[in-house]
């Protein structure tokens, strides 16, 4: 039982390191980005192809440094325009951007699937409560936690994490003050893609890589979003958590309603609460 | 010297001309009052000053220097403060950070974290409450507090009586003239007369989206003054 609630957190890290993204690009802009999923899965490759010549540590940060750099030019040229248009109107747009990433990634890398390889220094199991659990798993459950701490550090006591958590609830009202809220968001969007990249190698090798990887896991993503409260990290938080166990110990004792049951729980947590855990938008 | 000028702004919400040649000036330590009835375009001078409506013609001076350019933030950076009708505090952010969000220029002076719980005690009471949590009186207190934070040489408040206590208000203007003695301009949006005639010692009057009449109390007609605000 205790191997499986830390595969529940495993699973559930991955899904915080993706959602807290689309957390932070829908805060500022707004916008429910329907292509990090594809960014995801472009991140999972690019650290891919320098993990498969041995550079596995050296893959995850040209990841996250690629991704950010590709959010970063994402914000100027797509999401700061969108400000303007409709939600439909940017989960269209997204949605395009998607499609277009998954050819780019399928003419470049292929359609075949690929295995992604444990770094040689996180191979290996430990012995916890009497069965072996893999080291690279316990090494997602750092890096997630890593993650959320450092976020919620950044955006509590820095002068930046102000400005971030004012311009997600007003972004007129916190420009207002001398802000470039343009700006901000080139950080906090090149910070949600760096960590979809980061999530995309740190998932790899417990994934098949594939074109459409991202897909699947978007979809658990968006369920933490709408589950913990549009716009709240720490609602993502725990929301992650929950939806891990669920998905986890759904596919053990429940197999036959596993894929529903996130569905069912978004549902019944929308109806009771329509803003989610800690949200306050609908 | 003249902090903000207007010259002969038109400013258009998407299509719909709401500002139809707008001057006024504002020097330092000047009060300066605003004034005009409902939809006559004097929050529009604010947002066009913040780049929310877009010029059509004329411009904006900032210390004598056009300002093509204008965006949200450009005020603020210039040594301009806003309060915004509706006072504009962020929910999720306590009473403390509401103010140091004010501090974003990093401008220098008198107005410290220190000396606004000084002016209002009630807003160290209250430090680690949500904003919105605040009464309306209180809210007032913090957005004037946050604006201040920023050590402007200009104060533009829209409508800051709106919703107070006449209590609140006598000290507002209390606290606004002092403000203007201590040398920082004030541009004072109302249609409140009482805070007016106590704040401004000079008046624009907007109709239709221009300016109909100005002066001080005395050289504005008493008819003309009336015919434009509301009572």
């Amino acid at each position: 039982m205790a191997i499986q609630l830390l595969n529940g957190i495993v699973y559930g890290g991955l899904l915080y390191l993706l959602a807290v993204g689309l957390v932070l690009i829908f805060g500022l802009r707004e916008v429910v980005n329907f292509a990090h999923g594809a960014l995801f899965m472009l991140g999972s490759y690019i650290g891919f192809t320098l993990a498969a010549a041995g550079h596995w540590w050296l893959g995850l940060l040209v990841s996250v440094v690629a991704m950010a750099a590709v959010g970063c030019l994402l914000d100027v040229l797509v999401f700061r325009s969108l400000r303007k248009h409709d939600h439909i109107v940017t989960v269209l747009i997204t949605f395009g951007l998607l499609l277009i990433l998954e050819t780019v990634v399928t003419v470049t890398w292929g359609k075949a699937y690929l295995s992604y390889p444990v770094p040689k220094l996180l191979d290996g199991t430990v012995t916890i409560a009497g069965s072996p659990f893999p080291i690279y798993r316990l090494f997602i459950i750092v890096v997630s936690l890593l993650v959320a701490g450092g976020l919620a550090a950044w955006l509590r006591y820095t002068r930046m994490g102000l400005y971030v958590r004012a311009a997600s609830t007003n972004a007129h009202v916190t420009s207002i003050q001398g802000i470039d809220v343009d700006r901000l968001s080139l950080v906090v969007v090149g910070l949600g893609t760096a960590l979809a990249g980061l999530s995309g190698v740190v998932a790899g090798p417990l994934l098949t890589l594939s074109p459409t990887m991202g897909n699947y896991i978007l979809i658990d993503s968006f369920i933490v979003v709408v589950i913990g409260g549009l716009g709240s990290f720490a609602g993502a938080f725990f929301a992650a958590l929950l939806i891990g166990q669920i998905h986890n110990l759904g596919a053990i004792y429940l197999p036959w309603a596993a894929t529903m049951l996130p569905f069912l729980l978004m549902i019944g947590i929308l109806i009771w609460r329509p803003t989610g855990f800690a949200g306050s938008r609908t | 010297m003249t902090l903000l000028s207007f010259h002969d702004v038109h400013a258009l919400y998407g299509q719909a001309r709401i500002l139809n040649g707008v001057s006024f000036e504002i020097a330092a330590g000047e009060r300066v009052a605003l004034v005009g009835r409902n939809g006559v375009g004097k929050t529009t001078v604010v947002n066009t000053l913040c780049g929310v409506t877009r010029i059509e013609r004329g411009h904006v001076e900032i210390r004598g220097e056009e300002v093509r350019d204008l965006r949200r933030y450009t005020a603020a950076k210039n040594g301009i403060s806003v309060v915004l009708q509706g006072r504009g505090i962020i929910g999720n952010l306590t009473v403390e950070e509401n103010l140091l969000l004010g501090t974003a220029t990093r401008r220098r002076g008198p107005w410290t974290l220190e000396s606004i719980k000084a002016l209002f005690p009630i807003l160290e009471e209250r430090k680690a409450s949500p904003g919105l949590a605040l009464s309306g009186g209180q809210q007032q207190m913090l957005a004037i507090g946050r604006a201040l934070m920023a050590n402007p040489d200009l104060l533009i408040l829209d409508e800051p009586s709106e919703g107070l206590a006449p209590v609140i208000v006598d000290e507002l203007a209390d606290l606004l003239v002092r403000l203007g003695d201590q040398g920082m301009g004030i541009l004072l949006i109302e249609q409140s007369v009482g805070l007016i005639r106590r704040v401004a010692e000079r008046f624009y009057v907007l109709s239709k989206g221009a300016v109909a009449a100005s002066g001080s109390l005395a050289e504005i007609q008493a008819e003309d003054f009336h015919k434009h605000i509301t009572i």
